[in-house]
């Protein structure tokens, strides 16, 4: 049945109370964070808000999808009265004002927002590191990064900490720490969530979405998130979305894209754990094809341009005037160094030479994934093109940038993506990467699920 | 500091001269500022907030201001230039 359904199933049949779920979550959290270092504040109203959920329950009043379940929010989405500090000093003692959408859905379904983790400064990062309030360790592999920059939210599912994680993605950082850590995250299609009440690392890029422990849990949090609202513009013109009904319908007949791209990018133990996953997903029925993506890589560095110049002029708010310390001041070397990348372009960009021929490398990078996806239903391949490394070795920014080389094409397109656990090498997890097309979720979902079930 | 603050302006270099380099033999294409073109960006005007939920986003949005005065008002730094 899985993680997420025993865990709803046990709550509403009254054999596990929402308070007993929440004060379980508080002790393990207390017990074992320590240590992981997953979360950054714990929301104090969350056994008073678990106690409503259950007086209704017992009541026999109708409750939400997600009645009970207990969810960590990452720390750049807003949760009223908790603090919204991105792991940045620049905020430590910002509280948040109001909910973000995301987070009203998720509590107008019966979810407890348990408390906030921990994060990549500002969501820059891979490795879950960089944070102001230290390093997350990987619960699947310690001693490792746990990936990032959802980081805290990866640890915290795969510790077991709580139900559900609201992660963001921008180019990667749900998918990078979902892999690492052995657990499910999706990124949804841009335009799927609102962002509203986000504090953006790069607004073209950036969607909120699931981490989960299984493909159901998952699913079911993004059919709670996704879905227009008028707090917010840049999104499509979808009302509610479905994606449980066809999850078991599995991968018979469908087309299933793999580029021998993702060989020359990627490590040959982790690409080995993939085959495997491909070969069973020929075993079960699915064609697989051939897809060119010969200027996938070419997508990192532009990535990492435009992403500059966005957080560059994202951060110009953080000011130290209306609220927090100037953002400069105080920040760590990776905020820094794109605050400045992001200015020397913004300076120098005369003639399109910098940010609009990044623009211009997004459109082919594009072009080439819709090309290969009309051909195709889903692509899968590795998430992330190597192992995560232990603490304290020294990578240079672009070794740490390399990490993304796989999860950013798909910000750069726009479309989805989620990443469910392959196997492992050397026990260290591998996540396998499902891109879908444009509101392609529904097969994404399906061969998450296919795969998790061969696991 | 100044030693940190210029390895990090290196850095932020490399990665713009490796774009450069990486983009250089590319062919010249419109450019994409956001993923889709077909965003609902015609949105309505939403109802206001209830009126409890106002008190409280004040005193909240308040509360993060980096200073104020025995009534509540923002105190901000007068910039260096005004004549006092």
């Amino acid at each position: 049945m899985g993680r997420t359904l025993e865990k709803l199933e046990s709550i509403r049949q009254g054999e596990l109370s929402a308070v007993d779920n929440v004060w379980r979550a508080l002790e393990n959290i207390e017990k074992l964070d320590k240590k992981i270092n997953s979360f950054i504040e714990l929301n104090p109203n969350a056994v008073a808000e678990a106690e409503a959920v259950h007086r209704r329950l017992q009541k026999g009043e109708k409750v939400g999808r997600l009645a009970g379940l207990v969810i960590g929010v990452k720390s750049n989405i807003n949760v009223t009265g908790l603090r919204a500090t991105c792991a940045s000093r620049t905020l430590d003692n910002y509280v948040s004002t109001y909910d973000a959408d995301v987070v009203k859905r998720v509590r107008a379904e019966g979810g407890i927002v348990i408390g906030v983790n921990n994060m990549d400064e500002f969501a820059c990062g891979s490795s879950g590191e960089t944070s102001a309030f230290g390093p997350t360790d990987n619960p699947a592999a310690p001693g490792h990064i746990p990936g990032g920059s959802s980081s805290g939210g990866g640890a915290a599912i795969a510790a077991g900490l709580c139900d559900l994680c609201l992660g963001t993605d921008t180019g990667g950082s749900i998918r990078n720490p979902a892999s690492h850590c052995g657990v499910v995250g999706v990124k949804p299609t841009y335009g799927l969530v609102p962002r509203q009440g986000l504090i953006d690392l790069g607004m073209s890029l950036d969607q909120i979405g699931p981490i989960a422990p299984d493909v159901v849990g998952a699913a079911m949090l993004l059919e709670t998130i996704a879905g227009k609202t008028q707090n917010e513009c840049v999104m499509f013109d979808v009302d509610q979305v479905e994606y449980l009904d066809r999850l078991g319908d599995g991968v018979k007949g469908m087309k299933v894209g793999v580029s021998p791209k993702f060989r020359e990018l990627t490590d040959p133990a982790v690409m080995g754990v993939i085959d495997r996953s491909v070969d069973k997903l020929r075993d079960l029925g699915a064609e697989i094809v051939d897809v060119q993506l010969p200027n996938l890589e070419r997508g990192l560095t532009a990535y990492y341009l435009i992403v500059s110049v966005e957080f560059f002029s994202g951060t110009r708010k953080f000011d130290g005037r209306r609220y927090g310390k100037k953002i400069e001041d105080v920040c760590g070397d990776e905020v820094l160094r794109r605050i400045l990348r992001g200015r020397y372009i913004s300076q120098k960009e005369y003639r399109g030479k910098f940010y609009q021929r990044a623009l211009q490398v997004r459109t082919l990078v594009k072009q080439e994934l819709m090309a290969a996806l009309e051909k195709v239903d889903v692509i899968v391949g590795p998430t992330v093109p190597k192992l995560p490394h232990r603490f304290g070795a020294k990578l240079t920014p672009m070794e740490m940038y390399a990490y993304d080389y796989l999860t950013i094409p798909t910000n750069l397109a726009g479309i989805c993506g989620g990443v469910v656990k392959a196997g492992e090498v050397g026990g260290i997890p591998v996540g396998l990467q499902v891109q879908g097309k444009v509101l392609g979720e529904p097969d994404m979902f399906r061969v998450m699920h296919v795969l998790e079930a061969t696991a | 500091m100044a030693e940190k603050l210029k390895e990090i302006e290196r850095s932020a270099q490399e990665v713009i001269d490796s774009f450069v380099e990486a983009a250089k033999d590319l062919p010249e294409l419109k450019e994409t500022y956001y993923s889709q073109e077909t965003f609902n960006v015609v949105r309505p005007d939403g109802e206001p907030a209830p009126e409890k939920e106002r008190t409280e986003f004040r005193k909240r949005f308040i509360s993060n201001m980096p200073g104020s005065d025995d009534k509540g008002n923002l105190r901000v730094e007068v910039a260096r230039w005004v004549e006092r």
